[in-house]
């Protein structure tokens, strides 16, 4: 309890109750992908007081990643993404616990990988892997809140066990695995905004608020700056 | 007859957001995204008035189409 009655967050109470924030000091939460979406997630859970992180991400930080990735600086070329996350997190709030999961994600290793999370966040850049992602999180029975973008342009929901949202959406990866992106790259503002609106819908689910997309998802246009709410049939 | 087409995203980019399209008797939705030259692998979802739809699926007149691009960077 007085991890959470310190100066840190006593500024959020009227949003987040101090009985909020201990059901927050007391989760665990599950990022896959630590690139621009999910190391701009990762800052805010542990700005928010997440008890404890899993981040999962294989891959090591390049020069491409400067255009948008928390993690990423001039400094740390080469490092490995969770590595460069456990320095920037301890850093910004050292009483978060990380598990660092210097691996992919893949739907044998999920039990393992999200063994005691509350909520699992998609921050990946497959759609195959985001579908095998969702089907693991309902095996599992996990909530999920999913992102993706490209350019101007993302996409946002949350999918608890049997919504099935994301295979709706996203349909399917085996022809395509990768989306407009792959032409249209994503700029910085892009990933900051939509995981800012996905940590929002995460933080409902984890003290116990309604998200506000289930069966249905956020369209964002930020170049007409354009905010729309889709239905998904069920 | 008339339908409505909306365009998501980067399916916007050199088109519209927003047209009025007239279209025959037993268009489907693929004729129309043919018609806009946009390549199929950049159509991820469509919806007929807000309801998912296939894309051999025949517009009826005064039907909205919103069609949206697979978005799936991170």
């Amino acid at each position: 309890m007085k991890e959470i009655l310190t100066p840190r967050y006593e500024r959020n109470y009227k949003t987040i109750s101090v009985e909020d924030q201990k059901k927050l000091a007391d989760s665990t939460i599950a990022i896959v992908g630590c690139g621009g979406l999910g190391g701009t997630m990762a800052e805010e859970f542990a700005r928010l007081g997440a008890g404890r992180l899993i981040l999962v991400d294989g891959d090591t930080i390049d020069e491409t990643n400067l255009n948008r990735q928390l993690f990423s600086t001039e400094y740390n070329i080469g490092a490995k993404k969770v590595e460069a996350a456990r320095q920037r997190l301890q850093a910004v709030n050292s009483s978060v616990k990380l598990t660092l999961i210097d691996d992919w994600f893949n739907q044998d290793n999920a039990a393992d990988i999200f063994s005691g999370a509350n909520l699992v966040c998609d921050a990946l850049d497959s759609i195959q892997r985001r579908i095998d992602l969702e089907e693991s999180c309902h095996r599992l029975n996990k909530p999920l809140v999913y992102a993706g973008i490209a350019g101007w342009f993302g996409m946002l929901g949350v999918s608890l066990p049997g919504d099935y949202s994301v295979l709706k959406v996203f349909k399917d990866g085996k022809e395509n695995d990768r989306g407009v992106e792959k032409t249209w790259g994503n700029p910085a503002f892009t990933p900051w905004v939509m995981s800012s609106l996905a940590v929002a819908e995460a933080i409902k689910i984890i003290v116990g608020r309604e998200p506000a997309l289930r069966n249905s998802w956020l369209q964002a246009d930020l170049l007409y700056m354009e905010f729309e709410t889709f239905e998904i049939s069920k | 007859m008339e339908v409505n087409v909306k365009l998501f995203a980067t399916l916007r980019d050199g088109r519209f957001k927003e047209e009025k399209a007239n279209i025959n008797e037993n268009t489907q939705i693929s004729d129309v995204i043919s018609k806009y030259n946009i390549p199929r692998e950049e159509v991820k979802i469509c919806l007929i008035n807000g309801r998912d739809a296939d894309l051999n699926q025949i517009l009826k007149n005064g039907d909205t189409l919103s069609l949206f691009p697979p978005v799936g960077g991170g």
